[in-house]
């Protein structure tokens, strides 16, 4: 087990006020909270940042944290003492309560660090009840392609579930992907969350539904965009040309006198449903490069025959 | 690549094939229907059905948005007012970043 430093963690001192604390705790949990951050391992942080402040914001346990720490280095491998009997047991928790630094109000899934010092027992979080308890519902992200949303998949998702007893495990589930899924829409698993007790219902599993970036193509709720680059004589004259769409190539017509930008839309060509999204090809003029003989009198020839086009010329009105 | 027979689990998609009441909103959300109940006059969310507590159904959107405000509460202790400016800001950012990224100039 690594020892964690926690005035790292908030970028204070080992000598800091608790207002110092408080005030550097709320800035990083407002910078790293997962409902606001885009950085990618915002929740690790955010994780790291409640748990460190958990500690700290208390003066009891931060100064047993202080004492079993002096002289680690954040990374060092850490073993409490041999004395040590559970920070729990000291603070007074009555025999058969749930910890005082479980996981109750904050609801953070604490390291193995933190549980070796102040963990121990009745991680529940909730006072034991008599009678059938449900249990919690659970929540996670599952990544799919926009492909499977159009096709329907079968999917292995993993996810790392709180278990009986404070560790984390592994749980891979086969679930069905529906056709027609979109980003933000999430999926109910019935019974598939935490077991009950005392015979009580198990809770259920949401699986939000995120698109994995594609290189081609964009997603706007149900409506899917792409970029069909076009030659300059396609755009000018009309012409017919194939896209690949999510669904397979289809020929779509470019009607002549089009521009750059223009968007081509394909009704119900979007992601399935009941109300099927739309597919919008974006029109991008591409050039070709004027390296042969041929291609640069063809360039020449447009030249003489636009000779009073000013491509920087404002339109009247 | 054609859908193959689902073996898989099968879920509802809420919003869709199937809606939460509040109780079922609460339980999956963490949050009192108390609180629910205020978000709802401060505008954080709304049913999607229903004009009686009761009869409330709530949809994908309201489950984002409900979790969301669960947590901001929780986690930067932010009252019902705040958590609903929070979250209309946030979409806000994720609509102009979706539109960012739509006209592809966006360098993520």
């Amino acid at each position: 087990m690594k020892y964690k430093d926690y005035y790292e963690t908030l970028g204070v001192a080992r000598t800091a006020t608790q207002d110092d604390i408080k005030g550097a705790y709320r800035k990083l949990a407002r910078k790293f909270h997962p409902d606001v951050s885009k950085v990618a391992d915002a929740e690790a942080r955010f994780k790291d940042i409640n748990e460190a402040n958990e500690v700290l914001k208390d003066p009891e346990k931060r100064a047993a944290y202080d004492q079993v720490g002096s002289g680690y280095r954040a990374g060092q491998d850490f073993q409490p003492p041999p004395n040590w009997d559970g920070f729990a047991s000291r603070g007074g928790a009555g025999a058969g309560g749930a910890s005082p630094f479980g996981n109750g109000g904050a609801g953070f899934d604490s390291s193995d660090f933190f549980e070796s010092l102040f963990g121990g027992r009745g991680r529940a979080g909730a006072p034991r009840r008599r009678g059938p308890v449900p249990g919690d519902d659970h929540h996670a992200k599952v990544s799919i392609d926009l492909e499977d949303s159009y096709r329907g998949a079968e999917r292995g998702i993993t996810m790392r579930m709180p278990a009986a007893g404070g560790a984390a495990q592994d749980r891979t589930l086969d679930v069905h992907i529906p056709k027609g899924i979109r980003a933000g829409q999430s999926l109910r698993l019935a019974g598939q969350g935490a077991p009950g007790s005392g015979g009580g219902q198990a809770g259920d599993l949401y699986l939000e539904v995120e698109f994995k970036p594609h290189p081609r193509f964009r997603v706007d709720g149900s409506d899917v965009y792409l970029d069909l680059p076009v030659a300059p004589w396609e755009a000018a004259l009309g012409a017919t040309v194939e896209a690949a769409t999510p669904d397979g190539p289809v020929q779509l017509s470019v009607p002549k006198g089009s521009t750059a930008g223009r968007k081509l839309r394909l009704k119900g060509r979007g992601l399935p449903g009941k109300t099927p999204g739309d597919l919008y090809a974006v029109l991008a003029i591409a050039l070709p490069a004027a390296d042969g003989d041929s291609a640069r009198e063809a360039y020449e020839a447009m030249a003489k025959s636009f000779a009073g086009y000013d491509p920087r010329a404002r339109p009247a009105g | 690549m054609v859908s193959q027979s689902p073996t898989g689990l099968r879920g509802s998609i809420v919003g869709e094939e199937t809606m939460l009441t509040i109780v079922e909103l609460c339980r999956a959300c963490q949050a009192s229907e108390l609180e629910v109940e205020l978000w709802i006059v401060e505008g954080v969310l709304q049913p999607a059905e229903g004009s009686t507590r009761e009869q409330w159904r709530f949809g994908a959107v309201a489950l984002r948005r409900t979790r969301a405000a669960a947590r901001l509460m929780r986690d930067l202790q932010i009252n019902a007012a705040g958590v609903a400016l929070a979250l209309d800001l946030i979409e806000r950012i994720d609509g102009l970043e979706s539109r960012l990224h739509r006209i592809g100039t966006t360098d993520e």
